[in-house]
């Protein structure tokens, strides 16, 4: 700032600041740099920024068979030996029909004692992104604490919600609104 | 004519009733009655007083200047193609030029302006006329380099936006929001008020979610699946660094930043329950806010940094509570409606703008912050989500399914008027923040 009066007719002066101009010419450049084509997962954009999977050592995630993976990869790929269950709007409780579903996941999981579970929570598109991500997280939980009253043990079963951002379908009616309130099962190891 | 002086009288007015205020000693409001009819306003070129013969400069400036008084709403910039004046054969101040090769145009108001540069230096002088009255009504100088010209042209938006109406515009500022204009995936980016200076912030095949800005725009928080298990990232803007903030009470579903961008208001899920916690910016706990059994989720600071809006589902709908950051009991602000989310504060704090499901779809409403009255802003057209406010609080960005894919679009808080999308492209752009003032 260098003078001189303010008011109505007078005259302001401002100096620009150069020296952030600057830096953000040079932090474009070097996150530019930094962040990786999306033909390379898994992804890595900054400094921080873990490049393990936090599910287990068979990899799966972007990449796996996973929903993200299935997403980040642009595949889609079948149901694995375990069946989804649905939810209701705004609900994470199970049917009893759906409990029929999980008894039958409970005992594959039984019969193949070394395979591990990821349950996914997923939502539809209504609702705040945030909100949708901690109700996926209840209906993941639900099924979870469910399986475990089934007598699977809980250190075999990992939860993730992935809110309403991987539906399985786009319309934007009940019919898809009805499909996309569900628990996915994913075998992370057998 | 009658316009005219309507509008000289509601100038009058403002002014007046900012000093009535001042004299009391009360706080300016910061939210005024927004445009009625937009005014014509002519926005000459710059006079090149050297080094401009190009007219690069001149055309950066009036093409930065016209889209941000455009957005504003409050003025129409007349067609170039009507101008009369050729503003390098005649000056740029008072009785350099003749007021009637405006008024004839019909302008209203009139920018006009010169620059020069020597080296790498611009000295750029704007000035506001009333053509009407024929008076200066304000006039700015900028020093600075060539790329400045563009701000410069914001600044001088807000100083006539400011000139006009008693308050600082909007368009000194800076949006983050989220986009699939890259492709399938959700990335963050950044761009000031009027889409310029676009920069992506994420490049990762996964998805990324709920950028929120410090005041500075030094600091953007948000949520990425980048590493397979939602987390947290801190991005430090001036440092190209960034910081992975998880939390050993679970998994992170969302944030927000402090205004000061030191702390972080986590919404971390542990067993299917999603509780608030206040964390330092490297992710280390201050205190725990919420310890509900329910999902208590989406925060958001007040300006002054004392009060955390969010959602919560403790009685059993999602609703919006408020709660001080330093710990203490949540108080309840919203009783209509059975399902309402994404709250956020006003600049002065008095009142939260948030979304309200009818239906299949959601509205924009906004309530007073120490609870009340809701009151209804936007009406049908899509589904209306996660709105923020400008700083100058008269706006709000949310983003709307209207058009068909998701948008962001600008409105007035006072009365819900749409006056634009703010960005058109082709991929959906949702979930904007809103900077503070990037300049003095």
């Amino acid at each position: 700032m260098i003078r001189v009066q303010r008011g109505r007719g007078g005259w302001v002066t401002s100096r620009m600041e150069l020296t952030r101009a600057a830096a953000m010419a040079v932090m474009i450049a070097a996150l530019a740099i930094a962040g990786c084509s999306s033909k390379q997962p898994p992804p890595n954009n900054g400094a921080g920024t873990g490049t393990g999977s936090n599910l287990n050592s068979s990899g799966v995630g972007p990449g796996g068979n996973g929903s993200l993976g299935q997403f980040a990869n642009g595949t889609t790929g079948g149901q694995g030996p375990l069946s989804d269950i649905h939810f209701g709007y705004n609900d994470y409780t199970i049917s009893p029909q759906d409990g029929e579903i999980l008894k039958a996941n409970a005992k594959w999981l039984t019969d193949n004692p070394n395979a591990k579970v990821q349950i996914e929570g997923h939502c539809d598109e209504r609702g705040s992104e945030e909100y949708n991500i901690a109700l996926g997280a209840r209906r993941a939980q639900a099924a979870k604490d469910y399986l475990v009253t089934l007598g699977v043990s809980a250190d075999r079963i990992s939860t993730i919600s992935y809110g309403k951002e991987l539906p399985v379908c786009t319309d934007h009616d009940d019919d898809c609104w009805t499909q996309n309130r569900r628990d996915h099962f994913v075998v992370t190891g057998s | 004519m009658l316009i005219r002086r309507l509008l000289l009288l509601s100038i009058t007015l403002i002014l007046l009733l900012a000093v009535l205020t001042t004299a009391e000693a009360q706080p300016i409001s910061m939210t005024i009655e927004g445009p009625s009819a937009a005014a014509p306003i002519a926005v000459s070129g710059l006079k090149n007083l050297g080094g401009d013969e190009s007219q690069e400069l001149s055309s950066h400036f009036v093409a930065t200047l016209s889209r941000n008084l455009q957005l504003s709403g409050y003025f129409k910039v007349i067609n170039p193609h009507a101008y009369i004046e050729d503003p390098q054969a005649s000056g740029y101040d008072l009785g350099q030029f003749n007021f009637s090769d405006w008024s004839s145009i019909n302008a209203e108001f009139l920018v006009k302006g010169a620059v020069s540069i020597k080296g790498s230096e611009v000295d750029l002088v704007a000035m506001l006329f009333d053509v009407g009255s024929q008076r200066r009504l304000m006039g700015k100088r900028f020093t600075g380099g060539p790329n400045d010209v563009r701000e410069m042209a914001r600044r001088f938006a807000d100083a006539v936006i400011g000139a006009y109406t008693g308050t600082r515009g909007p368009c000194d500022t800076k949006l983050a929001f989220v986009s699939t204009r890259g492709g399938r995936f959700k990335e963050i980016y950044v761009s000031y008020f009027d889409g310029d200076g676009l920069f992506q912030v994420t490049n990762n095949p996964t998805i990324n979610l709920f950028p929120k800005l410090d005041h500075s725009v030094t600091h953007l928080l948000y949520l990425s699946y980048k590493s397979f298990q939602p987390a947290l990232y801190l991005v430090n803007l001036s440092a190209k660094s960034e910081v992975k903030i998880t939390s050993d009470h679970g998994t992170m579903v969302g944030g927000a930043l402090t205004p000061d961008g030191s702390q972080i208001v986590a919404a971390i899920e542990h067993n299917g329950l999603t509780n608030l916690y206040l964390l330092d910016s490297s992710g280390t706990e201050i205190r725990a806010l919420t310890s509900s059994p329910s999902i208590n989720v989406g925060p958001a600071v007040s300006n002054d940094g004392t009060q955390v809006a969010f959602t919560s589902d403790r009685s059993g709908r999602p609703q919006i509570y408020v709660m001080p950051i330093g710990g203490g009991e949540a108080q309840r602000i919203t009783y209509s409606g059975s399902y309402n989310t994404s709250p956020a504060f006003s600049p002065d704090g008095s009142k939260i703008a948030y979304e309200s499901r009818d239906g299949g779809r959601f509205d924009i409403w906004e309530i007073p912050s120490s609870g009340g009255t809701p009151v209804r802003l936007t009406n049908g057209g899509g589904s209306n989500e996660a709105p923020c406010w400008s700083p100058d609080g008269r706006y709000i960005a949310f983003n709307s399914t209207r058009s068909g894919q998701s948008r962001i679009y600008l409105m007035l808080a006072s009365n819900g008027n749409i006056i634009s999308a703010l960005t058109e492209d082709n991929g959906d752009d949702s979930s904007p923040a809103w900077s503070w003032w990037l300049g003095d």
